[in-house]
C-alpha cells in the first residue's frame, strides 16, 4: 500500500469548500424566496390530502437532505481533487472500506425503513373507506365524458350530474359535494381505464373496467364555494386531455338544495316534440346510424335521439359550420335515454353535425340545409 | 503468461467493405453496428419528442389538430428510446466490450450474435412503418388494455399490431443475446480472469442478461394475448369476456420494471470503468458493487406494482417496502463511485465528464423516484409530469449520459481515432443544461397537477411557464446533438490516433491494437486483479 497522503495547496479545499456552501446557500435561496414552493404540492382541500401533504413534507425534507449531503461530496471531490501537473505519483490505492460499506447500507436501511412505516401509517388513514359514509356518488367515467349519480343511503341511484364542468354562464354543471361531510365515490367504466384526478386533492384512483374502486374524503369547511379542477389522468384515447370535471365544494345548505334542484331536473319528462320538421337519429356502438340529415332553410327542426349504447357512453348532436364553429351545443344523454333536441332555424348550406364526446368520423356527418 | 495465438483466417478474394460488414460474425463489427442503428432511432425518436415539445410549449393546439396524432408521438417516442435505442445501445456497448474485457477472441455464438443483431433494424423497420398504415400506435409505450384493444375509440388499425409484432422480435433478439453474453463471460475468460477479477461492466452485463433472460419472456405472453385479443376474439385483457385488464399491467410491469435496471445497470457499468482511470484510483469497494448490483437485479423482480399503486388491485405495503429497499443497494453503488472520486488525481476528459453528469443526475432521478415508493405520496404524483421527470433524471440523466460517456470512452478503441475534446465539452455543456431545463420544470408541472400524455392544457391550469421553459430545453437537447455528430465525422477523418492505450485505462480491451485485430489478442498480460493493465504498468507495488 503506498499510501501516504498527498500534499494539497490549501487553496484547493478551500475553493471546493466555498462552491459547496454556496450551492448549499443556492439551495436554500431558492427554497427562502418562494421559488422552492413550486416544488411542494398545492394546498391540500381534504383532510385525506392534508394528511398526504404532511408526508410529502417530511419525504421531501429527507430527499432535499440526501441530495445537498451526497451532491456536496460529488462537487466537492470533483474540485478538490483535480489532477495537477506534477501529480506524477499514484493517489493511495484505496480499494474499500467495509466499515463504510457497513454505515452507508445501514444508514440508508434506516432512513428507508422510517419513510416505509410513516408512509404506511398515512395511507392506512387516506385509503380507508367507511360502511355508512354521508355522501354516496358513483363517478362513471367513459371515454372521454365524466357523469356523477348521487345515491341514497341504500346505494339507490337518486339524480345523474351529465354536465361533468361547472358552467359560468349558466351557473350549472359539476360535482358537487358537501363541506365537513364523508363522501365516497365509486369508479366505474364502461369502456377503458381512467382515472379520478383532482390535483387539491393530491390524489388520484384509477377507473378500471370490471371492477369498483372505492375512496373518501372530506372537504375541509372553509373551502365552502370553491371549485376543484379534476381530470382524467390515465391515458384513454383521442379525446383524453378533454376529459375533464370540476368538484364544487358547498356548504350542507347550499348542498342540499343543489342535490334537491339535481333530483328535480333528472325525474323531468323530456320536452315534448314540436311540429314541424322532426328527424330521428340513433347512436349505437359509437356511432350514428346516418352519416348525411337534410333540413329546410330557416325553419327550425328536431332531432329524436336515442343513444343505445350501455350507460356511461353519453353522446350528445351539436352542429358546427365548416370552419368548425359550434352553432348548436346540446347536452349529452346518458346511454340507454332518449331525448328531443330542438334548433334553431340554419340558413341554406352544409353543415356538420357531431357527437361532441366523440369526434371521430363514425359520430360524424353532413347536414344539408336548403 | 496467457497467450491466444490463434491461425490466421485461410485467405479469401478480397470482399467490398460493404459485404464485409453485412456479412460480419465479429463482435466488434456487430457491436459498432448495434450503436449505429441504436443511435439512427435515437435520433427519430428525439425528433417525435421535439414534435411533443413543441405541441406543448403553448396552451392550445397548435401543431397537431389531431390529438390521435399526439398519442402517436408520445407513444412512439417512448417506443423507440426504450427499445429501440437505450436497451440495444448498451447492448451493443457490451458486445463490443465484453469479449474484450474478459481476453476472449469473440461471443461463444458469433452467428447467433448477427442474427440477435439483424433482426432490430428488422423490428424498427417494421415499428417505423406503422405510421404509414394509417396511424401508429398510440395507447402509449405500456399499451394498456383495452385502449390497445380493438375499437373505434380504442385502437383500430394496423399499428398497434405492427407495435406488437415488432417488439416480439426486438425481445426475441434480447433473448439471444443475453444467452449469448451468459455463456460468453461464463466459458470463455481467459486464464486468470476470475468471476472476482471481471470488470465491473462484464459484471452488469452479466446481471442485465439474466434480467432479460427472466423477464422478456414474460412481457412476450401479454404481447400474445394481446395479438390474440385484438385478432382473433381473445379476452385475456377484456372483463366483459371474464379477462382482466389489471392482468396485463401485471405481466407487463413484471417485465418492464426490471427492464429499467437493463437500461441502466450497464451504463452504471460504463461509469465504473470510467471513474476510476481517469481518478487514476481503483474503484472503491469493488465487491459491495458488485453484491450491490445483483441485489437490484433480485429485487428488480419484487417491485413491479409500485406502477399500479392507483389501481386498487395492489397489496400496497408489500410492494412499498420493496421499492424503498432497492434505494439501499443503489445508494451503496452512489457512495462507492464518489469515494472513487475522492482522494484521486481526477482528468477531465470528456469520458469523465459526462460521468460525473451522470452522478449528478442519477442521484436526482434515484431521489425524485423515492417518492413514488411512498404509496399516499405516489397517489399525488402518479401519472403526472413528476413521473415524466423521474424516468428522464434515470433514462436520461442515467442512462444516456452514461452511453455518451461509453462512446467517448470507446470510440479510440473501436476507430483508432480519439473524438476532439473540445466538441465533446460543448456537447456536454449544452445537454446539460438542456436535460435540466427540459425535465426539472417537468417536477413542478407533476406537483400543480399537470398529468402525462395529454396534448392541451388549459391557460389558466398555471403551468405556460414551465412548459415553455421545458420546449426551449429540449431543442437545446437537440442542440447538443449536432456537435457530436460533427465531432465523429471529422474525428474519423482528421482525429489524433490514440494508439493502444490513450487514456492509461484497467482493462483489457486496452491491451490490444485500436482497433483490435480480429479475434481480438495476439498476448494477453498476466491477470492477477481487476485491473491487469494498471498491474503491468505500475507492477505489485500499485497495490
Amino acid at each position: 500500500m503506498s499510501s501516504t497522503p498527498r500534499k494539497r495547496p490549501a487553496p484547493d479545499a478551500l475553493v471546493a469548500g466555498a462552491v459547496v456552501a454556496i450551492l448549499i446557500a443556492l439551495v436554500l435561496a431558492v427554497f427562502l424566496s418562494g421559488w422552492g414552493a413550486s416544488l411542494y404540492p398545492p394546498e391540500a382541500a381534504t383532510s385525506q390530502g392534508r394528511e398526504i401533504r404532511g408526508l410529502y413534507d417530511i419525504v421531501f425534507a429527507v430527499a432535499i437532505a440526501i441530495f445537498v449531503v451526497v451532491e456536496g461530496l460529488i462537487v466537492w471531490s470533483v474540485l478538490r481533487y483535480r489532477r495537477r501537473p506534477g501529480d506524477n505519483e499514484l493517489p493511495a490505492q484505496t480499494h474499500g472500506n467495509n466499515v463504510a460499506e457497513v454505515i452507508w447500507t445501514l444508514v440508508p436501511t434506516v432512513i428507508v425503513l422510517f419513510l416505509f412505516v410513516i408512509s404506511w401509517q398515512t395511507l392506512n388513514s387516506v385509503d380507508a373507506v367507511s360502511a355508512q359514509p354521508d355522501v354516496r356518488i358513483r363517478a362513471i367515467a367513459g371515454q372521454f365524458q365524466w357523469q356523477f349519480e348521487y345515491l341514497d343511503g341504500n346505494g339507490t341511484k337518486v339524480a345523474t350530474q351529465l354536465a361533468p364542468e361547472y358552467n359560468q354562464d349558466t351557473g350549472e354543471g359539476g360535482m358537487a359535494v358537501p363541506v365537513g361531510r364523508s363522501v365516497q365515490v365509486a369508479l366505474d367504466s364502461p369502456d377503458v381505464i381512467h382515472a379520478f384526478y383532482v390535483p387539491r386533492f393530491l390524489f388520484k384512483r384509477d377507473v378500471v373496467p370490471g371492477q369498483t374502486n372505492r375512496f373518501e374524503f372530506t372537504v375541509d369547511p372553509k373551502e365552502a364555494g370553491q371549485f376543484f379542477r379534476g381530470q382524467c389522468a390515465e391515458l384513454c384515447g383521442a379525446g383524453h386531455g378533454s376529459m375533464l370535471f370540476t368538484v364544487r365544494a358547498l356548504s350542507p345548505a347550499d348542498y342540499d338544495t343543489w342535490l334537491q334542484a339535481l333530483i328535480a331536473k333528472s325525474n323531468a319528462t323530456p320536452a315534448p316534440l314540436p311540429s314541424g320538421t322532426v328527424l330521428n337519429v340513433t347512436a349505437r356502438e359509437i356511432a350514428f346510424d346516418t352519416k348525411a340529415l337534410e333540413v329546410p332553410a330557416d325553419t327550425p327542426f328536431a332531432i329524436a335521439f336515442q343513444n343505445q349504447d350501455p350507460s356511461g357512453v353519453t353522446h350528445d348532436i351539436d352542429i358546427r359550420d365548416a370552419n368548425g364553429n359550434v352553432l348548436a351545443n346540446q347536452e349529452p344523454i346518458n346511454g340507454g335515454t332518449s331525448t328531443n333536441y330542438t334548433y334553431e332555424g340554419l340558413p341554406a348550406g352544409t353543415y356538420t353535425f357531431i357527437c361532441a364526446i366523440h369526434p371521430i368520423p363514425a359520430m360524424t356527418g353532413t347536414l344539408t340545409v336548403k | 503468461m496467457a497467450t491466444h495465438a490463434l491461425a490466421p483466417a485461410p485467405a479469401t478474394a478480397s470482399r467490398g467493405w460493404l459485404y464485409e460488414w453485412l456479412t460480419t460474425t465479429d463482435h466488434k463489427k456487430i457491436g459498432i453496428m448495434y450503436v449505429i442503428n441504436s443511435f439512427i432511432f435515437f435520433l427519430i425518436g428525439g425528433v417525435l419528442a421535439l414534435v411533443v415539445r413543441a405541441e406543448l410549449a403553448r396552451p392550445g393546439l397548435q401543431f397537431l389538430t389531431d390529438e390521435r396524432v399526439y398519442n402517436q408521438m408520445f407513444t412512439m417516442h417512448a417506443t423507440l428510446m426504450i427499445f429501440l435505442f437505450v436497451i440495444p445501445m448498451l447492448a451493443g456497448l457490451g458486445n463490443y466490450a465484453v469479449p474484450l474485457m474478459i481476453g476472449a477472441p469473440d461471443m461463444a455464438f458469433p452467428r447467433i450474435n448477427a442474427l440477435s443483431f439483424w433482426i432490430l433494424p428488422l423490428g424498427g423497420i417494421l415499428m417505423i412503418s406503422s405510421f404509414f398504415t394509417g396511424g401508429a400506435a398510440a395507447a402509449g409505450w405500456t399499451s394498456y388494455p383495452p385502449l390497445s384493444a380493438e375499437g373505434p375509440l380504442n385502437s383500430p388499425g394496423a399499428g398497434q399490431d405492427l407495435w406488437i409484432v415488432s417488439l416480439i422480435l426486438i425481445g426475441t433478439s434480447s433473448i439471444l443475446g443475453a444467452i449469448n453474453f451468459l455463456v460468453t463471460i461464463f466459458k470463455m475468460r481467459a486464464p486468470g480472469m476470475t468471476l472476482f477479477r471481471m470488470p465491473i461492466m462484464v459484471w452488469t452485463i452479466l446481471v442485465t442478461s439474466v434480467l432479460v433472460l427472466m423477464a422478456t419472456p414474460v412481457i412476450t405472453s401479454a404481447l400474445v394475448m394481446l395479438f390474440i385479443d385484438r385478432n382473433y376474439g381473445g379476452t385475456f385483457f377484456d372483463p366483459s369476456g371474464g379477462g382482466s385488464a389489471i392482468l396485463y399491467q401485471n405481466i407487463f410491469w413484471f417485465y418492464s420494471h426490471p427492464a429499467v435496471y437493463v437500461m441502466i445497470l450497464p451504463a452504471m457499468g460504463v461509469i465504473s470503468e470510467i471513474l476510476p482511470v481517469f481518478s487514476r484510483k481503483p474503484l472503491f469497494g469493488y465487491k459491495a458493487f458488485v453484491f450491490a448490483t445483483a441485489a437490484i437485479g433480485a429485487l428488480g423482480f419484487s417491485v413491479w406494482a409500485h406502477h399500479m399503486f392507483t389501481t386498487g388491485s395492489v397489496f400496497l405495503p408489500f410492494f412499498s417496502l420493496l421499492t424503498f429497499m432497492i434505494a439501499v443497494p443503489t445508494g451503496v453503488k452512489m457512495f462507492n463511485w464518489v469515494f472513487t472520486l475522492f482522494r484521486g488525481q481526477l482528468t477531465f476528459s470528456t469520458p469523465l465528464i459526462f460521468a460525473i453528469g451522470f452522478l449528478t443526475m442519477f442521484l436526482i432521478g434515484g431521489i425524485n423516484g423515492a417518492f413514488s415508493a411512498s404509496v399516499p405520496v405516489d397517489f399525488a404524483l402518479h401519472d403526472t409530469y413528476w413521473i415524466v421527470a423521474h424516468i428522464h433524471y434515470v433514462l436520461f440523466g442515467g442512462s444516456v449520459f452514461g452511453i455518451f460517456a461509453g462512446l467517448y470512452y470507446w470510440f479510440p478503441k473501436m476507430t483508432g481515432r480519439m473524438l476532439d475534446e473540445g466538441l465533446g465539452k460543448i456537447q456536454f455543456v449544452l445537454m446539460f443544461v438542456g436535460f435540466n431545463l427540459t425535465f426539472f420544470p417537468m417536477h413542478m408541472l407533476g406537483i400543480q397537477g399537470m398529468p402525462r400524455r395529454i396534448a392541451d392544457y388549459a391557460a389558466e391550469a398555471g403551468w405556460n411557464d414551465w412548459n415553455m421553459a421545458a420546449t426551449i430545453g429540449g431543442f437545446v437537447i437537440a442542440a447538443s446533438i449536432l456537435p457530436f455528430i460533427w465531432n465523429v465525422f471529422v474525428s474519423l477523418r482528421g482525429g489524433k490516433v490514440a494508439g493502444d492505450d490513450p487514456w492509461e485505462a484497467n482493462t483489457l480491451e486496452w491491451a490490444t491494437s485500436s482497433p483490435p485485430p480480429p479475434y481480438n489478442f495476439d498476448q494477453l498480460p498476466e491477470i492477477r486483479s481487476e485491473r491487469p493493465l494498471f498491474d503491468a504498468r505500475h507492477g505489485r507495488a500499485g497495490h
